[in-house]
């Protein structure tokens, strides 16, 4: 009997109904003596279930439709009926299946008699199930739909301040309002070489090159910077530095487990086509809504199981929804493939994705209500339930199982009928060359088998036709000593052959070469699906997967639905058999009358604001949240959110917009009189001084010495944890030497052990994801910065470029051009002076040297690179 | 906001955040210090040694982490049962995690137990020096965790939860309490130079909290510190010359932002990183250490010289003022799957000889004193027989030893059933004992909080956990 869901909402009542009328018809438990000690459930009961039953029903598996996990659930029963029924063993499912023997199967430990007879006990004096009521559901009032986050943003009209040509656009006059309000104005504009410089990092994560300087500091019109601007959006670098930012937030690595093992680098194949995606996503400016639809509901957008080829839009919305694979998946190693496991891996997933996309702190709604914010357990078993599909426990696929080849599972069927069509033919005609080769082969063999002593010849012979498992010690030691003497390889066969055998031979080879290159590959994709499209969710006691309540229909979190009737779930309709829970998510996240999508909308032009300004409008970019700050600018992060959405969600506008403010544009050096109030900077009367992310200041040293391999895509570049305590990228698994200078976002992405320059530069640790990297000042940058080989590297190809490209200049020439170079602005006199004096006192410190591999001046120029390279004006945005 | 013991001004965390030092606990600090020292500016100190919430019997902690999961049943916790059910199926079934246990038959250990010392402590001939210092030992049979894989396993052993992401408690006692030497690291780790522990640097992570609570490695071998010797030769003078054109470079840009202290930091990091690395390498010196004491570690054999040099550099950094040693093992050497005569006999021969000749130097030196060492692995193993005489993981019931800091010498706690499978009698959970450690540093486990993600957390999550301090193991 298979329970219609309905009913099963009403479970305990209906099986208190059902034992009722049975019980009443079928008291005959009286033959039994009864057994004074009382047999309690969670004590003596479940215990037995879980050790010899419930992997397959209630934990990895959910055989029969039956879960045993719970009480209510093994009155639910599966397909064959209840499981149970209380006052009766011999009427009960399961006891019989266990006393017959037939469960569980052969290969599981039986029960012990005792433990049978528990169970019989168990069931014959159980009571009946006590009815109760369904738990009531917390409601979400107007109260809660009122924290600044949650209430849609509108755009309110800009203040217009007193000093309106301070000015530059629209956002300045909501920040000048409150300086003038305070008392402040901005700061007077950068200065050009600042400016180009700040520019440049921000938008491409490279220093400008020196033509670029040069082009720049010439150019006087007055749309000068517009179009530098324009310039750096338009490069394709911008993809790089700007995906980098989003592969932090949705915590993205290259790996699949939970990465721990230093030495275990579990690279997960064609992963990184997701990296490719999101640089190419933002180099063609895909509209931000369309960009989370992708990720979150790419493979429910076309019906790419049926279809013939896969289309590139098919192909690349397939490889978005690797979004959803960023979260540790344990589940790789056989032994952690358990259940506590797969539901770890299900909330991980949908808690990264709602804390990068909703700045919420949802994850500590698992085991209970929200503390602060409105987000109780029971809403986050609804979103859970939009992850379900593609990540049940009770059907699950391992890592490997995951992935999908990126090509049409028809045309993939196809290639491997194909392949195996050539590999038969290969095979077919590898026995005709064998057949030549055979009789060839034997008579070599037996020639040199007669070379060997008499006396040994036969047990030679036989050691080494016996195959190696059925050795003895004796034919082991004689098949290894003289194994090799008597093989026989094809080279010396193919020598003994006649003219007409080496023809055929040849043209048989001919024809395998042949049928080799006709065998046809294809890439790996690492992307999400539902695994089963309509699996149960509930909501779990304390978040303990073995503690399962009641069964939760999918929603969105209700205090961010303007819907009254909350529980009406229409699905999208979607292209596919497929649950379009996700959909439905995606939609409710971008959609513009959706209030999850004005939270968006802010958290995201939030992220942007701290990446160029180096501090959100809300400071807890991480956190919009009860307990999260309150924004610095609330109707600035309205309008820019409005503005965002209304204009087509489109970032490099975005970005545009807030490089050619007022703000931005001024300078960061306070003045010689810095105003008393504000010490802190929170009102951006003057830019702030931000320290270059670890990614920048490596790109940025590679840039400047000329060793920037500026190629795009393809796999990870290798890194390893040496013996000495450095992770560095692994020179013997480079593709190309070039690989090694290539930018930092295509080194391998760990959780942990980056390359060792990254990490002391505050690579973040990626357990889950980082939405904002923490700036610190730690020793061990210092010792890197004057220490590390990579810095003695780059210094001294930086100094021979310099070399290079200022040959036969002076002295003082090159230290302009170092100047230039490494901190784009030109050296003030003392600058030069000391310079100068620097290079010149390591010149002759050099001259007596011995065995130098470079002049003494090369040398001098090294340290002068290696030490502008190690300031703080190169080490932060100006 | 934060809670540790004695609060200071508003914006620590935010001072923690910006100008945190790795390795400079050392630097930062010592120079700050000098700098109160000469009364300049008054500084938050964030790593000096601070107040506990009450009076403290114990100042440092030396971890012994025996990654792998050592075997009670084999070392210290004898069961005449499993010798005479030898081969029977087992009554319940145990909880597996690799394949090879199915049959559920118990194995005899192929070790024997005698007792030792006044209080008359079971240890099996596996280790045969550790007995020695059997009255300074407190044993607890009654550990158990709440996963049966090494990672899960190994991250609760050292941070209380078993997934990866928050702060270890060397992360925790050194957010409590600041250190004693600010030329060292508060937090040092000593791995073996052969290769990392399974699960690797997650061990000493300092997950949300503040990077200079991050353990740092300190080698045995070659300079301590990643780069704290330049990595090519330089002309005599070359480096001070570098270093002064510099500080010249950096003064110019620092006067045009007075205010910000990271800069300031920056600067004075490089003066620093020399003086580093003279205290460094001085306080590891091992060389003035006499061949009576070396040989007492174990450092005269070649089998027990590698962790004998780790643990000779444990009680150094102890004296010198460290607050928390966490040293660790390669791989997970006490795995003991296919037999666990063999295998625990590989491992127990490296370790046991410097672990007793260890503890009783610290006893001889009076350091045992106020240093709580705790040896445990991350959980034990099973009564029954995997692939025929190794044992499989067990989270149920496991055997950890504590010495000095207070916890009560002598002393077996708890007990496992019959067999060894369960702690049964005054079970002690992992946060118990983080409970029970940090009260013997003076720390209230429930007071010495952080804020992170909207909730003030801690090491051992007492509302979840149900953590409380253990009064029984206390002297």
């Amino acid at each position: 009997m298979l329970l219609p869901p309905s009913l099963f909402r009403l479970s305990t009542t209906w099986a208190y109904l059902v034992w009722l009328w049975l019980t009443s018809s079928a008291l005959h438990a009286g033959e039994i003596p009864p057994d004074p000690t009382p047999v309690n459930f969670e004590r003596d009961v479940r215990p037995l279930l879980r050790a010899h039953c419930m992997s397959c029903h209630g934990l990895e598996k959910r055989a029969g439709d039956l879960d045993l996990r719970t009480l209510p659930l093994l009155l639910r029963g599966g397909t064959a009926g209840p499981a149970i029924l209380p006052g009766s063993a011999a009427r009960s499912l399961l006891y019989r299946k266990v006393a017959a023997g037939s469960m569980p199967p052969k290969d599981e430990l039986p029960l012990t008699s005792a433990q049978i007879a528990t169970l019989r006990r168990w069931l014959d004096t159980a009571a009946p199930p006590v009815p109760s009521e369904p738990a009531t559901i917390i409601p979400i009032d107007a109260a809660d739909r009122s924290h600044w986050a949650f209430v849609p943003p509108q755009r309110t009209p800009p203040p217009a301040p007193h000093n309106v040509t301070d000015a530059r656009t629209v956002i300045d006059h909501f920040l000048l309002s409150r300086l003038e309000a305070a008392g402040l104005s901005f700061s007077a504009p950068a200065d050009r070489p600042a400016l180009l410089r700040r520019l440049a990092l921000d938008l491409t994560g490279l220093p400008p090159t020196p033509d670029t300087v040069r082009a720049f500091l010439r150019d006087r019109s007055p749309s000068a910077y517009e179009q530098l601007v324009d310039h750096l959006l338009a490069s394709p670098h911008f993809g790089q530095k700007w995906g980098r930012h989003w592969l932090d937030a949705s915590g993205y690595v290259d790996t699949i487990g939970d990465d721990t093992d230093a030495t275990i680098a579990k690279v997960a194949p064609g992963k990184w086509r997701y990296r490719e995606y999101v640089i190419d996503a933002h180099n063609q400016d895909m509209p931000f809504d369309h960009f989370v639809r992708e990720q979150v509901a790419g493979d429910e957008m076309s019906d790419w199981r049926e279809a013939d080829q896969l289309t590139p839009d098919m192909l690349r919305q397939l490889i978005a929804t690797t979004f959803l694979r960023s979260a540790a998946d344990e589940t790789l190693q056989n032994e952690l493939n358990t259940a506590d496991m797969r539901h770890e891996v299900l909330a991980r997933t949908m808690e990264v994705t709602i804390h990068n996309l909703l700045g919420l702190t949802i994850q500590c709604a698992r085991c209970h209500d929200h503390k602060y914010d409105p987000l109780p357990q029971h809403d986050y078993y609804r979103l859970l339930a939009c992850f379900t599909p593609a990540f049940d426990p009770q059907s699950w696929l391992q890592p490997a199982e995951r992935e999908i080849a990126d090509i049409a599972p028809k045309e993939k069927s196809q290639r491997v009928a194909h392949n195996k069509d050539r590999n038969r033919q290969i095979a077919t005609v590898r026995q005709a060359i064998i057949a030549i080769q055979t009789p060839h082969r034997n008579r070599i063999r037996t020639d040199k088998l007669n070379g060997l002593p008499a006396s040994i010849r036969g047990d030679v012979e036989k050691a080494t036709r016996t195959p190696p498992d059925k050795q003895d010690a004796i034919q082991k030691y004689l098949a290894m000593k003289l194994g090799t003497i008597l093989a026989v390889s094809d080279a010396e066969v193919a020598v003994a052959f006649t003219a007409t055998e080496r023809a055929t031979v040849n043209r048989l080879q001919a024809e395998i070469s042949t049928f080799q290159s006709q065998l046809k590959t294809w890439g790996t994709i690492q992307s999400v699906y539902d695994t089963n499209t309509s699996p149960q969710t509930y909501l779990l006691s304390r978040g303990d997967h073995l503690q399962p309540r009641s069964v939760v229909e999918p929603g969105m979190l209700r205090v961010l639905t303007n819907a009254i009737d909350v529980d009406s779930h229409q699905p999208f309709p979607t292209p596919a058999a497929t649950s379009g829970r996700r959909t439905t998510l995606a939609h409710w996240l971008t959609d513009s009358n959706s209030p999850a999508s004005g939270l968006l909308t802010r958290v995201v032009v939030n992220r942007v604001w701290q990446q160029l300004f180096g501090r959100g409008i809300v400071e807890t970019s991480d956190n919009f949240g009860v307990m999260g700050s309150l924004p610095d600018h609330p109707q600035l992060l309205d309008y820019l959110a409005v503005d965002f959405r209304d204009a087509g969600w489109r970032y490099k506008r975005l970005l545009q917009q807030l490089v050619s403010t007022a703000a931005y544009r001024q300078t960061s050096v306070p003045p010689a009189q810095p105003p008393t109030k504000d010490p802190e900077n929170r009102l951006l009367w003057r830019m702030r001084l931000r320290q270059l992310d670890s990614e920048v200041l490596r790109d940025s040293v590679l840039a400047l010495s000329g060793q920037l391999d500026r190629s795009f895509g393809g796999p990870p570049i290798a890194t390893t944890p040496r013996p000495d305590g450095y992770v560095r990228i692994d020179p013997g698994r480079l593709q190309r030497p070039a690989d090694a200078y290539r930018r930092s976002l295509y080194l391998l992405q760990r959780r942990r052990y980056h390359e060792s320059f990254l990490e002391a530069f505050g690579q973040p640790e990626l357990t889950k994801n980082c939405t904002q990297r923490t700036a610190t000042a730690v020793v061990g940058q210092s010792l890197t910065l004057i220490n590390d080989q990579f810095m003695f590297e780059q210094s001294l190809a930086l100094a021979r470029r310099l070399l290079h490209e200022n040959q036969g200049q002076s002295l003082a020439a090159h230290v302009v051009m170092a100047f230039q170079m490494i901190l784009a602005r030109m050296p003030d006199t003392t600058e030069r002076r000391v310079s100068f004096e620097f290079v010149e006192r390591h010149s002759q410190r050099y001259q007596t040297q011995p065995n130098l591999k470079y002049p003494p001046l090369t040398h001098a120029l090294r340290h002068l690179c290696h030490m502008l390279l190690c300031t703080n004006e190169f080490l932060y945005t100006p | 906001m934060p809670t540790p013991p004695t609060t200071t001004t508003a914006d620590r965390r935010q001072l923690l955040k910006t100008t945190g030092l790795g390795f400079g606990a050392c630097a930062l600090n010592w120079m700050l210090h000098q700098e109160s020292k000469a009364a300049t500016k008054p500084q938050d100190l964030h790593l000096k040694p601070r107040k506990p919430h009450f009076p403290a019997r114990a100042k440092a902690v030396v971890m012994l982490l025996q990654n792998g999961g050592p075997s009670q049943m084999d070392l210290f916790d004898p069961k005449p049962a499993l010798t005479a059910g030898a081969g029977r199926v087992y009554r319940e079934k145990v909880e597996m995690f690799q394949p090879g246990s199915e049959q559920n038959q118990l194995l005899a250990s192929p070790w024997t137990f005698s007792q030792h010392g006044e209080s008359g402590m079971t240890f099996s001939n596996a280790l045969p020096h550790l007995p020695r210092v059997a009255d300074h030992l407190c044993m607890v049979r009654s550990m158990h965790s709440e996963h049966n894989n090494h990672t899960e396993g190994l991250v609760m052993i050292t941070s209380g939860k078993i997934f990866p992401g928050r702060p270890t408690l060397g992360s925790w006692i050194c957010y409590g309490l600041g250190t004693i030497n600010q030329n060292l690291p508060a937090y040092v780790v000593l791995r073996d130079p052969q290769g990392y522990p399974s699960t690797g640097s997650t061990l000493w992570q300092n997950g949300w909290l503040p990077a200079i609570y991050r353990g740092t490695q300190v080698r045995t071998e070659g300079p301590p510190v990643l780069n704290l010797t330049p990595a090519q030769a330089l002309p005599a003078g070359a480096r001070d010359d570098d270093l002064a054109f510099l500080a010249e470079l950096n003064q110019t840009h620092r006067r045009n932002y007075p205010h910000n202290r990271q800069l300031e930091s920056r600067i004075r990091n490089y003066e620093l990183a020399a003086r580093m690395q003279l205290e460094a390498t001085s306080a590891l010196d091992l060389t003035k250490e006499t061949q009576q004491t070396r040989s007492l570690y174990g450092m005269d054999d070649e089998v027990t010289r590698g962790y004998g040099t780790r643990l000779l550099m444990a009680r150094r950094m102890v004296e010198a003022g460290v607050r928390f040693v966490h040293v660790f093992l390669n791989g997970a050497p006490w795995d003991s799957h296919a037999n666990v005569k063999d295998e625990i006999a590989k491992i127990s021969t490296q370790t046991d000889r410097p672990t007793a000749g260890f503890i009783q130097d610290l006893a001889q030196r009076g350091l045992l004193e106020d240093t709580i060492v705790l040896w445990t692995g991350e959980f034990g193993r099973l009564p029954v027989s995997q692939n025929g005489k190794g044992r499989d993981h067990n989270r149920n019931g496991f055997t950890a030893l504590l010495a000095g800091g207070g916890f009560r010498p002598g002393h077996i706690h708890g007990a496992t059933d019959d067999v060894g499978y369960r702690a049964t009698e005054d079970p002690v959970s992992v946060p118990d004992l983080f409970a029970t450690i940090l009260h013997q540093l003076g720390l209230d486990h429930d007071e010495l909080t952080y804020h992170h993600h909207g909730r003030d957390e801690t090491l051992t999550d007492s509302p979840v956990s149900g953590a409380t301090v253990v009064d029984q193991l206390l002297a």
